[in-house]
């Protein structure tokens, strides 16, 4: 650009969400420009969007110093973009689908971390947007591109993540304007100058790099700051460590991080129980993926069903010494932290630790009493003092007698029921019998919240089971009964829209089966929505 | 007052002859006010002309009240319009502003009455054409207003010089017609960023410092008959007339001949950059807008000037109208004026662009490109120009193949630590947990709290105007099954939610329940002060509230809630809504606007902290192995700063709940894990910075016990 022999009109866009510093970066770069004697101007839209929505700010900058003002257009011209300057990925997503990066003309300097849309947020399940798909539509869609992950950068260097970009926007070579003017635009402003200029040279450095790997992007993509993922512990007992090394590798993966879970929950008697459970469900190496799929299944959701989070688990998790390391670190060193945990155990939880033979009939008159909302017991505990301590800490002491409680007794029987079911399905179709053992993944929550889910998990197996009956009596596979299987799970982890639609599709999937349209009902089952 | 300091922009707004202000379009029109002359400003603030106010409100003490201009920020649109009174009678030039369409809607009543009594000083209405991407109201253009109440609409190009002149203009124009005359701006230009050469301010003659004498009166300036005809006559006999005199003789338009004599651009002023950018990718321009095609660039859209305009028709044969927004009024006066010359020119308009919406780029550039492929101009070939526009447009195809799907809005919402968030999520988890009385009609209102419509709480059925969520729910109480609930933002109650809410309900014995949100301050528009904040634009103290307002009015049934209490908020709607009381039952949900604490808190506690004081900062967080990731804490709350993050345990898939690091401590995540019965997740931490000895010998001796009984 530097040494184009035509002046022109250069066009930056900056896509950003609304209370990110979209508008300080523009600032800079309009008073860089201006600084550096170029014709130069900048405008917005923030509007209501300036809260959380999506915004925009545009920059248009004539590459010859002192020149007359160009007519200076307040939009960007589809195609005619000649830089997207993103604080937020998904919003290069955006401005991809609306057209205006263009592989011909368009540098893309993006970081690529993820402030996530209320959509994506409040899904039961996953519901945030592929971070691999938004990469490869902005090495596709974009003539090149600097990606990195601005904001872990940042607060990695005690730094903000426009500084780092403005940085990288310098050091793309991509505007003529210098670096000395870009320094001077960010003291000019007076705000948090050092720190910005260290996110400024650490923004060049990097360009600078990428520079030199033509297109490839630097900084992996994330989900905010990965945290560290449980390492699998080293010393198990060497029966259990025999019986891991049989399965095959993709469900030992599983198991490697399910032992100590379960051990950590309670003991290794209650893990070598996870073992002999898990066994009828962990096929030979080289076995048939739907096989080998329902293994991992079971491997991953026994564990997680089995260490299902009771008062005691509650307790125990919230009292620990890395717990209180772990908030600590998240905070100002020297100071003193008070810490105050929001519990409201409610009436299945506190009789759930005891015994069961004690509280089973009581609990049985209270579930018809109060089919839906039990009484509860909310207290703020202060978890820093030493009373607030302990209340929790003899809490979490109830650990040994858990086996007996009435909560072990209920989560066990259901849990035999699921492994049933699952056996059964996959007794007549290995497909049909991953999918059954995939439903478990719908039990999570708490209180209410699980017992809906629990609820929506059996209500799963039910109308699965009687799809399999009908098509085992029509004896032309289980297309129907898989297909609703998957369904049901993908629409209960949508959210509570989903939820709502689950006992229709039972009907209708069984309708259609009835009516001998297994066809119909397959295709509208696997339907995209 | 106001989202920021303006310290630097009032220092600018002094500026005297041939210094250079740099600015925002909206600080070159405020500057050009002050250089006009006017005696008084006022307004009521709304995107995007809320900085026109923010910085003369920074700049009363200082500038204004010395030159003795008076200024105010008013109660509504119809006083705004109403201050321009003062113009009627007394030669005093003066400003209002205000957001439009909605704006100029409301100020409709006392409008039409200044555009019929007519104007003896310069009168000038800075309207912010909230129209397009980033709008915030309904669409529609203050066009047809200006038509009804023959009010001259200027519409100038975009750059800080043009506004300038244009705000002089349009008081010389108003002094011309003695009517009152918009100056439309659209959102870009206002924060479009530019320099503009300035002038000297101008001394009112009439001001707070020299006022005026003697009152003049004329029956001739009253709206009754028989003056009502005379006043109808005067604007299309004598009124009009001057305006389309002035208008030629000033050049307000702008007529740029080309060698391309056959064809013609006729534009909005406002268009006049896109336009000229079009051209330019299209190869028929160069950067500086010099292009072959001749254009009229409409500068003043009412009154048209039919000379003008069949002037620049005659002799061509194909002519394009790009006039955003509908009815087309300028287009088909075009058409008519060209039959009746009997020209033979084909006028093309909205056909090749859109009916509705705003003029972008990829709209102008399409329409000419469709334009020169039906009258091709003689410098360039059709092929050339379908080159240029395929180079644009061939990637965009392929471009929405590369996402496998659609990119999720981004619906705005409520800021992080907002007062407002808690009281939907309560009125969510009630509609929940008690359908038979919270599952009813909500009445929402125009302000932040329209918020609650969007994702995650879809909380409110109807949006009707600014203040008028309860008259909405008016035909509604009645004829609905249980007991509704309408809702107001505090600033809603000011402007007009009083008298044509309040008082309206109480007069017609409305049963219902009315919500005020009352975080002191019309935060919507950028916090500007209301009658409750305390104080006024100008800072001088008020002693308004609202429980003194509703009992003046006759309410009865008043309580007023901490709103981030969520249960006490559950409980007192619940009572609102199951209570034998007749009539309107009033829930006031106090809490200060987060981001305007936040702006005062914030650098104090830096310095507080610098000084080694102690700072308590509280901020939330989630125990990631406790949260089980069900995500149903994120549909009762949706704050900004509650995000998702990855399990650090690799068995579960789906990603748990994360508080980053822009909490800001409201507590309302902890709130409503509570009272909805979600999960023991959520954490609060109180860091207490530069800790007291005592403190400190105490955290020790804790840490110690716990310590020793806590595993690893």
């Amino acid at each position: 650009m530097h040494a184009s022999p035509a002046p022109t009109v250069l066009s930056l866009l900056i896509p950003a969400v609304g209370g990110q510093g979209g508008g300080v970066l523009s600032e800079w770069i309009v008073d860089a420009a201006l600084l550096d004697g170029f014709p130069t101007h900048g405008t917005s839209i923030p509007g209501v969007a300036q809260r959380t929505g999506s915004t925009t700010y545009y920059v248009e900058l004539y590459t010859e110093r002192g020149a007359e003002e160009p007519a200076f257009s307040l939009y960007p011209v589809p195609g005619a973009l000649d830089v997207l300057v993103a604080p937020e990925f998904m919003e290069v997503g955006r401005m991809i689908e609306l057209g205006f990066v263009s592989p011909s003309r368009t540098t893309v300097i993006a970081s690529t971390h993820r402030l996530l849309s209320i959509h994506e947020k409040i899904a039961t399940g996953r519901a945030i947007y592929p971070q691999e798909a938004l990469q490869r539509a902005a090495q596709a869609a974009s003539h090149r591109l600097i990606a990195f992950d601005a904001l872990v950068l940042a607060r990695q260097h005690g730094t903000e993540a426009n500084a780092v970009l403005l940085g990288a926007l310098a050091g793309s070579g991509v505007v003529p304007i210098s670096e000395a003017a870009f320094r001077k635009a960010v003291e000019a402003k007076g705000v948090a100058v050092q720190s910005n200029l260290a996110g400024f040279d650490l923004g060049l450095t990097l360009a600078h790099g990428v520079d030199a790997a033509g297109r490839a992007a630097a900084g992996a993509p994330s989900l905010d700051t990965p945290l560290a993922r449980g390492a699998p512990a080293a010393a198990l007992p060497a029966d259990i460590r025999s019986v891991i090394e049989q399965m095959p590798t993709s469900i030992r993966e599983l198991v490697v991080h399910a032992i100590p879970k379960l051990i950590d929950y309670q003991d290794v008697g209650y893990a070598r129980r996870y073992l002999e459970l898990l066994e009828p469900f962990v096929p030979r190496e080289g076995a048939t993926a739907a096989r080998l799929g329902m293994g991992q299944a079971v491997a991953r959701y026994l564990a997680l069903w089995m260490t299902y989070e009771d008062a005691v688990r509650v307790a125990d998790l919230k009292t620990r010494a890395s717990r209180f390391e772990r908030i600590r670190a998240s905070q100002r060193q020297d100071a003193e932290l008070v810490v105050t945990d929001f519990l409201k155990p409610d009436l299945d939880e506190i009789w759930g630790v005891l015994p069961d033979r004690l509280v089973r009939p009581f609990a049985r008159w209270a579930e018809r009493r109060w089919p839906h909302g039990r009484p509860t017991l909310g207290q703020h505990v202060r978890i820093t003092t030493v009373s607030g301590f302990l209340r929790v800490w003899l809490l979490a002491r109830l650990k040994r007698w858990r086996p007996i409680s009435y909560r072990a007794r209920e989560e066990h029987a259901q849990i035999a029921r699921w492994l049933e079911a699952v056996r059964t399905c996959a007794a007549r179709d290995e497909a049909l019998g991953a999918e059954v053992a995939r439903a478990a993944q719908l039990v999570k929550g708490y209180g209410d919240v699980r017992r809906r889910m629990t609820a929506l998990h059996e209500t799963l197996l039910a109308g699965v089971r009687r799809a399999a009956a009908i098509e085992e009596r029509h004896g032309a596979g289980y297309a129907v009964s898989t297909a609703l299987a998957a369904r049901l799970r993908a629409l209960v982890l949508a959210g509570p829209d989903g939820e709502a639609r689950v006992p229709a599709t039972i009907s209708a999937a069984l309708d259609g089966l009835e009516a001998g349209d297994a066809a119909g009902a397959a295709e509208r089952l696997t339907r995209h929505v | 007052m106001g989202e920021r300091s303006f310290a630097e922009d009032v220092k600018q707004l002094g500026y005297g002859d041939g210094q250079i202000l740099h600015g925002e379009g909206i600080l070159a029109i405020t500057k050009a006010l002050l250089q006009s002359g006017v005696s008084y400003v006022g307004g009521y603030p709304g995107a995007p002309i809320s900085h026109l106010l923010d910085v003369m409100a920074d700049a009363n003490e200082s500038l204004l009240r010395p030159m003795g201009i008076y200024f105010e920020l008013s109660g509504s649109e119809a006083a705004a319009a109403a201050l321009l009174g003062a113009s009627i009678n007394y030669p005093m030039r003066g400003a209002v502003t205000w957001k439009s369409v909605v704006g100029t809607n409301v100020a409709s009543d006392a409008l039409s009455h200044v555009a019929s009594a007519g104007v003896r000083g310069g009168s000038l209405i800075v309207i912010g054409e909230d129209y397009g991407e980033g709008a915030s109201i309904l669409q529609e253009r203050t066009h047809s207003a200006a038509l009804k109440s023959s009010i001259p609409l200027l519409d100038p190009r975009n750059s800080l010089t043009s506004f300038a002149r244009f705000v002089e203009e349009g008081f010389g124009l108003s002094e011309a017609c003695n009517e009152p005359v918009f100056f439309s701006i659209r959102i870009r230009a206002c924060h479009m960023r530019g320099t503009l050469r300035c002038k000297d301010n101008v001394r009112p003659a009439i001001s707070m410092r020299s006022p005026v004498a003697q009152p003049s009166f004329s029956l001739e300036r009253i709206n009754l008959p028989p003056f009502t005809y005379t006043m109808e006559a005067k604007k299309f006999t004598e009124r009009l007339p001057a305006a389309q005199r002035y208008i030629v003789e000033h050049r307000l338009n702008e007529h740029i001949p080309g060698s391309e004599s056959r064809l013609g651009l006729i534009m909005q002023g406002g268009l006049w950059n896109t336009v000229a950018r079009s051209l330019n990718v299209l190869g028929l321009g160069d950067v500086h807008g010099r292009t072959p095609v001749p254009m009229l660039i409409l500068n003043a859209l009412h009154p048209l000037v039919p000379e003008e305009l069949i002037a620049f028709l005659r002799g061509k044969s194909h002519v394009f109208v790009v006039e955003e927004g509908m009815p087309n009024y300028i287009e088909r006066e075009l058409k008519a004026l060209a039959h009746e010359a009997r020209l033979d020119v084909e006028i093309h308009g909205k056909e090749l662009l859109s009916p509705h919406g705003e003029y972008v780029p990829a709209l102008v550039v399409g329409g000419l490109r469709k334009f020169f492929t039906l009258a091709p101009p003689s410098i360039t070939t059709v092929t050339a120009i379908e080159d240029r526009y395929a180079a644009l447009t061939a990637h965009q195809e392929k471009a929405r193949g590369y996402l496998p799907q659609p990119i999720d809005k981004r619906p705005p919402s409520f800021c992080t630590g907002c007062p407002e968030r808690p009281l939907f999520s309560a009125m969510k988890i009630l509609r929940g947990q008690d359908p038979a009385i919270g599952d009813t009609h909500v009445a929402a209102d125009i302000g932040c709290t329209t918020f609650s419509t969007q994702a995650p709480f879809n909380v409110g059925n109807s949006v009707l105007g600014y203040g008028m969520g309860l008259a909405s729910a008016g035909a509604v109480a009645p004829n609905f099954g249980k007991r509704v609930i309408s809702v107001m933002g505090d600033g809603g109650f000011w402007h007009n939610g009083l008298t044509n809410g309040v008082a309206g309900a109480v007069y017609n014995k409305q049963d219902s329940v009315l919500v005020i949100v009352d975080n002191k301050y019309t935060s919507a528009t950028g916090q500007h002060h209301n009658p409750s904040t305390g104080t006024n634009a100008r800072h001088e103290p008020t002693g308004m509230t609202i429980p003194q307002a509703l009992r003046g009015v006759g309410v009865k049934w008043i309580k007023t809630i901490d709103s981030y209490d969520i249960g006490g908020t559950i409980r007192t709607l619940r009572e609102a809504l199951t209570t034998r009381v007749p009539g309107l039952k009033v829930i006031i949900a106090s809490g200060e606007c987060m981001l305007e604490q936040q702006r005062r808190v914030k650098p104090l506690a830096r310095k507080e902290l610098a000084a080694g004081r102690t700072v308590v900062t509280p901020q939330f967080g989630v125990d990631p192995d406790v949260c089980t990731g069900d995500h149903s804490c994120m549909r009762l709350n949706g704050c900004p700063s509650l995000t998702l993050r990855e399990s650090p345990d690799p068995l579960r898939e789906d990603p748990i709940a994360h508080v980053d690091a822009s909490c800001v401590g409201c507590g309302v995540c902890g709130e409503v894990a509570h009272a909805a019965v979600l999960c023991p997740s959520f954490y609060e931490v109180k860091a207490i910075a530069n800790p007291g000895w005592w403190t400190r010998f105490i955290g020790r001796l804790r840490r110690r016990v716990i310590a020793s009984l806590a595993p690893a």
